[in-house]
C-alpha cells in the first residue's frame, strides 16, 4: 500500500483555441483525490467538468499545471506512454458504456487486461461480473443486454485491472433512475468494499449524493466543496452556484 | 429537396467521390463500345456490322451488371453512413417519402454529372476503339466513325437509370426503421442473411459449376472451338459472384477458422472477433475481392489456354473475342479494385468512434492499426481462397476441353501472381481507410 494520492492536480488549466477567439475551460484547479474515497465533481454545462476529466485522465494535454495518477506524474508523458498507464491504473466508466459490440461480456471486462499483454484470469473475470452481478450473462454480447447492464459490465471492466481510481463521466446519464440507483451503489460498494478511488463527473445532485465528497466547478474552477452531501442540499447548492462565485 | 440534397452534397463531396468515379468509367467503358453499335447501323458489312454489335452489346450487357453491383455497392455505403442523420431528419417531421425524395437527388445529380463527363470521354474513346479495330484488321478499313448523340445518349440515360435502381434500394432499407435520435450503435448483428440472398447465391454458383459440368460433357465435343469457351467462359464469374453474395456467412467460417492463428495478441484477438461477430460489415470489402480474384483469374488463364491451343494463326473472331475477354476481365478488376478501396474506407469511417473508444480503454494507436490491418488480412486471405476456388469453374473445364487436362499446361505463374496483386490491394486500402479515418479527430 502505498501513501499516495491516488490522483492529484495542481495549477490545472486548459484553453481551447487561440488569440481573441480562445475558450479557458479550466482556470488553475487544485485537487487531490486520496485512496478509499468517491468524490462527485459538480458544474453546469461549460463549467469544464469533462475538460478535468479529460486532462485528469491523460487524454488531453493541460496547458499549464500538473497531473499525478498514483505518485506519477504524467504530464509530460507521450500518448503511448499515457496509454499504457491509462490501461493499468485508471478505470472508466463513460455515459455510452464505450463496449466493444462484437465482444462478449467477460471478454469486454478482460479487454484491458488482454490488451496490456496479460493472459486475463478466468477466476477474476468471473469474479468480477459475479460482483456485478452479472455472472449468468457472462457470454452475452453487448446489444443483448439492457442499459444498465451494459454499465455494470462496463464498471466490471473498470475495476478488473485494481487501478488506482475510476473515473466516471456521467456514468448515469443514459440510464432510467431505478437502473442509475443499482449502478450508483456498485460504484459507492467498489469504495466501501474495495477500497477503491471515485471520481465522478455528473450533474445529477442525486448521483452527487452517493459521493463523500462534491466539488463545484464554475467556470473553470473550484467554486466550492460539499462533504457527505445529500441530493437536496446540493440540488439548494447547484440553484445558488452563483453565490459561490460571488463570495469567493 | 433538390436544394437541400445539393447542400448536403458540397458537404459530403468525398462520400460521393465513389459513387461518381464508378459511373465515370462505367459510361466512359461502355460508351465507348455503344459507339461501336451505332456505327454498325451506318453504311458497313454485314460481317463487320455483326461483329460490331456484338462487340458492343456484350461489354454494354456486362457494363451494365457491374455499374448495378457497384453503384449498389457505393450507394448503399455512403446512405448506411448517414443513417444518424436521416433519423434526425425525421425526427423533424420528415416523412420517409421525404427522406427517399432526398437520397434519390442527390444520386440523381452525382450521377448525372459523372454520366455526362463519362459520355464526353467515350466520344474520343469509342474512336480510338474503332481505330484500334480498324488497325488490328478485325473489320474493313473502310468502316467510318458514326457515334454520336444516340449511343452516348442512350448509355448514359441507361447507366443513371440502374444507378437510381440501385439507389432506390439503398434508400428503401435507409428509411425502414423508426425516427430516432439515439442510435442503438452496439449493434452487433450475426452477419444472418434473408433467405433470398442465402438462394440467389447459391443459384449462381449452381449454375457457375453447371456451366462448368455442361464444358466437359458436352460443349468439349463441338466441332466449334468456341463452343466451349462460350459455356465456361463466365464460370467463374458466375461462382465467384454468387460466393460474393454469401459473403457474411463466409467470411464468419473464415475468421472462426483462422481465428487460433492469431495467437494471443490482442490486436489478433480483436480482429478475428470483428470478423465472426460483424460479418456484415467486412462482408462489404470481402464480395469484391472474390470477384476480383475470381474473374481476373479464371478469364486471363482461360484465354491463356485458348492461346496454346488453337494452332491455327488467329483469325478476326479469335481476336474478338480474346479482346473482349480482355476488356470485360479489365472491367470487372477495375470496378472490384475501386470497390475494395472505398468499403474499406466507409467501413473504417463508420468505426472512428468504436476505434477511439478502444483507444480509450487502452489500446495504443499501433494496436489499433495492427488490428485493423489483421482484420483485412483475413479478409485478404478468404477473398483469395474462395476467388481461386471459384476460377477453377472456369480453368478445369476448359482446360479439359482442350485437352490439356485438369492441370492447364501453362501460366501456372498467373494465378499467385494475382493473389499477391490483390492481397496488396486488400492491406493498402485497409491502411489507407485507416489513415483517411484518423485524419478526422473525433471529439
Amino acid at each position: 500500500m502505498n501513501h499516495h494520492p491516488a490522483l492529484a492536480v495542481t495549477g490545472l488549466a486548459h484553453t481551447y483555441g487561440e488569440g481573441p477567439g480562445a475558450v479557458r475551460a479550466l482556470d488553475g484547479i487544485d485537487l487531490v483525490f486520496h485512496r478509499g474515497t468517491f468524490t462527485a465533481v459538480m458544474g453546469p454545462s461549460g463549467s469544464g467538468k469533462s475538460t478535468f476529466l479529460s486532462c485528469a485522465a491523460g487524454l488531453e494535454r493541460p496547458s499549464e499545471g500538473r497531473v499525478t495518477i498514483d505518485g506519477n506524474d504524467i504530464t509530460d508523458w507521450d500518448e503511448d506512454r499515457r496509454t499504457r498507464l491509462r490501461r493499468e491504473r485508471l478505470g472508466f466508466v463513460f455515459q455510452g458504456f464505450h463496449l466493444m459490440p462484437y465482444l462478449t461480456a467477460d471478454q469486454n471486462v478482460a479487454l484491458p487486461l488482454r490488451l496490456a499483454g496479460r493472459r486475463p484470469d478466468r477466476r477474476g473475470v468471473a469474479a468480477m461480473l459475479e460482483r456485478v452481478g452479472l455472472a449468468e450473462r457472462r457470454g452475452h454480447l453487448p446489444d443483448t443486454l439492457s442499459g444498465g447492464q451494459q454499465q455494470r459490465v462496463a464498471i466490471a471492466r473498470a475495476l478488473v485491472t485494481d487501478p488506482a481510481v475510476v473515473l466516471a463521466d456521467e456514468p448515469t446519464g443514459a440510464l432510467d433512475s431505478t437502473t442509475a440507483r443499482d449502478v450508483l451503489q456498485l460504484l459507492r460498494d467498489s469504495v466501501d468494499d474495495l477500497q477503491q478511488t471515485v471520481v465522478m463527473v455528473t450533474h445529477d445532485p442525486v448521483a452527487a449524493a452517493y459521493a463523500d465528497t462534491v466539488v463545484f466547478l464554475v467556470d473553470g474552477r473550484v467554486a466550492g466543496r460539499m462533504e457527505r452531501p445529500t441530493a437536496d442540499a446540493v440540488a439548494g447548492q447547484m440553484a445558488h452556484l452563483d453565490d459561490l462565485v460571488v463570495t469567493r | 429537396m433538390t436544394r437541400l440534397a445539393l447542400r448536403s452534397l458540397r458537404h459530403r463531396s468525398t462520400a460521393f467521390t465513389a459513387t461518381f468515379v464508378t459511373v465515370l468509367l462505367g459510361t466512359a467503358l461502355i460508351g465507348s463500345f455503344a459507339t461501336l453499335v451505332e456505327t454498325a447501323s451506318g453504311p458497313v458489312s454485314d460481317a463487320d456490322a455483326e461483329s460490331l454489335t456484338i462487340m458492343g452489346a456484350v461489354v454494354g450487357g456486362w457494363g451494365a451488371l457491374i455499374v448495378l453491383f457497384s453503384v449498389a455497392s457505393t450507394m448503399g455505403i455512403t446512405v448506411r453512413q448517414r443513417t444518424a442523420e436521416i433519423g434526425l431528419l425525421r425526427t423533424i417531421g420528415g416523412t420517409p417519402r421525404q427522406a427517399r425524395g432526398l437520397i434519390r437527388s442527390e444520386a440523381l445529380l452525382v450521377t448525372a454529372a459523372a454520366a455526362a463527363a463519362g459520355a464526353l470521354l467515350a466520344w474520343p474513346g469509342g474512336r480510338a476503339l474503332l481505330a484500334m479495330l480498324r488497325s488490328g484488321g478485325m473489320i474493313g478499313d473502310d468502316v467510318a466513325y458514326a457515334g454520336g448523340l444516340a449511343s452516348l445518349g442512350a448509355t448514359a440515360a441507361g447507366v443513371v437509370l440502374t444507378a437510381m435502381v440501385a439507389t432506390a434500394i439503398a434508400g428503401r432499407r435507409a428509411v425502414r426503421g423508426p425516427a430516432t435520435l439515439v442510435l442503438s450503435e452496439a449493434r452487433a448483428q450475426t452477419g444472418r442473411m434473408r433467405w433470398w440472398r442465402v438462394a440467389a447465391g447459391a443459384l449462381m454458383v449452381a449454375y457457375g459449376v453447371g456451366l462448368g459440368v455442361v464444358t466437359i460433357t458436352v460443349t468439349a465435343d463441338d466441332p466449334d472451338p468456341y463452343a466451349a469457351m462460350q459455356t465456361s467462359g463466365s464460370a467463374s464469374i458466375l461462382v465467384g459472384l454468387g460466393l460474393a453474395t454469401l459473403a457474411p456467412v463466409l467470411l464468419r467460417w473464415t475468421g472462426t477458422l483462422l481465428r487460433p492463428a492469431f495467437g494471443g495478441g490482442a490486436p489478433g484477438y480483436l480482429a478475428a472477433y470483428n470478423t465472426t461477430r460483424r460479418a456484415h460489415l467486412l462482408a462489404g470489402v470481402l464480395a469484391p475481392v472474390i470477384v476480383l480474384t475470381s474473374a481476373a483469374v479464371g478469364v486471363l488463364m482461360l484465354v491463356g489456354i485458348d492461346g496454346r491451343t488453337m494452332t491455327a494463326t488467329p483469325d478476326a473472331e479469335t481476336e474478338t473475342i480474346n479482346l473482349l475477354n480482355n476488356v470485360v476481365t479489365g472491367m470487372i478488376t477495375l470496378f472490384a479494385a475501386i470497390m475494395v478501396v472505398n468499403a474499406f474506407a466507409a467501413v473504417l469511417s463508420d468505426r472512428r468512434l468504436e476505434l477511439h473508444r478502444l483507444h480509450l480503454v487502452g489500446a495504443t494507436p499501433d494496436q489499433i492499426r495492427s488490428s485493423v490491418l489483421a482484420e483485412s488480412a483475413i479478409v485478404a486471405v478468404a477473398g483469395v481462397a474462395l476467388g481461386l476456388v471459384a476460377s477453377l469453374a472456369t480453368v478445369v473445364p476448359f482446360a479439359v476441353a482442350r485437352d490439356e487436362g485438369v492441370v492447364p499446361d501453362g501460366q501456372l505463374w498467373l494465378p499467385p501472381l494475382i493473389v499477391a496483386g490483390v492481397v496488396l490491394l486488400t492491406l493498402g486500402a485497409a491502411r489507407a481507410g485507416l489513415t483517411r479515418a484518423r485524419a478526422v479527430p473525433v471529439r
